[in-house]
């Protein structure tokens, strides 16, 4: 599929992964939706691609409302006639061990509140899904070709502090699987799946973090430094044009290893 | 500049070229993007309809419940979750557009 005059929605597209994400889109000639839930994010990413000489609407939504999802699918499709691709961006982290125990008396101090839980899975799991499944329905009712983009992370391998977050990223990195084995059988040829599982990004988030923490962190990616959020669009720009790139997960991590050197 | 107010917000679209920027006014006064570089090659009266049918689509007017009702819960085993849902039969999604609402007291 050509990028250019594609119509892509990105949610979480105001900050970070996504973006870079909706601007590397809208660099290669896409029109672009940017869905964020904070206003500001979108004014300042809708005006950038205004000046690139792009196209853009940005909707403000909460990713985890089903009324909410509807809304910027059909936005996207009034505005541009017909949407090609969906990247789910938005995700949000809510850290925390399951059990914390009182240093003295190695009894139950703390539990991991649901709160921080059903946020996680609200956001980073029901949010990718209400996209992906209405993104989908737009596409197979509209019979436009489709690539649907869950972004899953490498700590879909297990990250201790992140129960929360790793059975959100696991389960979004499965999506493509059987998403697609779900399209075939019903006979709906027109649209791909791949997710992306980032490593370790330049975004915000990471690069405001302590520094020591940070150098710690880089010991163990084979490449030394972070992943920027622009090699991780630009490998979402080839998934769009590489038709054979479907039902998978990729990974892009600059080599993230344990620290025994054994890859993720 | 054509304006025109869709659930109580004045809403802008402004020639930019062959195309057209939408923004609308905030309770603060300030301005925000709903759309940039829209509607390529259209005259104003074209391009303010098309504006004025994709803020129906991404500005609905809707009536929600604050919940939680506890009559009508939404159950996972035992566990009981009462927060207002768009699913939940006491959810009004009113999609219409505000002048058509009838006022009630």
């Amino acid at each position: 599929m050509d990028i250019k005059g594609s119509v892509a929605l990105v949610t979480g597209g105001g900050n970070g992964i996504g973006e870079a994400v909706v601007k590397h889109l809208a660099r290669q000639g896409a029109k672009v939706a940017v869905v964020d839930m904070a206003q500001k994010n979108i004014d300042r990413v809708v005006k950038d691609i205004k000046e690139m000489g792009g196209e853009a609407i940005g909707i403000q939504a909460n990713v985890t409302s089903e009324a909410d999802t509807a809304r910027y699918i059909k936005g996207t499709v009034e505005a541009f006639g017909k949407l090609n691709i969906a990247v789910s961006c938005a995700g949000i982290i809510r850290d925390g061990t399951m059990l914390s125990l009182d240093k003295e008396t190695g009894q139950v101090s703390k539990k991991l509140d649901l709160a921080k839980w059903q946020a996680v899975i609200d956001t980073n799991l029901t949010g990718t899904f209400l996209t992906m499944r209405d993104a989908a329905e737009a596409m197979v009712n509209g019979g436009w070709e489709g690539l649907l983009v869950p972004i899953s992370s490498v700590n879909k391998a297990g990250q201790v502090g992140q129960l929360n977050y790793s059975s959100a990223k696991v389960a979004d990195a499965l999506m493509p699987k059987i998403i697609v084995g779900e399209f075939l059988m019903r006979g709906i040829r027109n649209i791909r799946c791949v997710a992306i599982a980032p490593g370790y990004t330049a975004t915000p988030m990471l690069t405001g973090m302590n520094q020591d923490a940070l150098k710690a962190i880089l010991e163990d990616v084979h490449l030394g430094r972070l992943v920027a959020p622009e090699e991780i669009a630009s490998l979402i720009g080839h998934c769009v044009e590489n038709q054979a790139l479907n039902a998978t997960t990729i990974e892009i991590t600059g080599g993230l290893c344990y620290p025994k050197g054994i890859a993720k | 500049m054509p304006t025109f107010t869709y659930n109580d917000i004045t809403f802008t679209v402004a020639s930019s070229g062959d195309r057209w920027d939408l923004s609308y006014a905030l309770p603060n006064g300030a301005s925000a993007l709903a759309g940039a570089g829209l509607f390529a090659g259209l005259a104003e009266a074209e391009a303010t309809a098309r504006a004025l049918a994709l803020v129906k689509t991404i500005f609905p007017v809707g009536i929600k419940s604050v919940g939680p009702d506890v009559a009508h819960p939404n159950t996972i085993g035992d566990l009981k979750i009462v927060g207002p849902d768009v699913t939940h039969p006491n959810f009004i999604y009113w999609n219409k557009d505000s002048v058509s609402c009838p006022k009630q007291l």
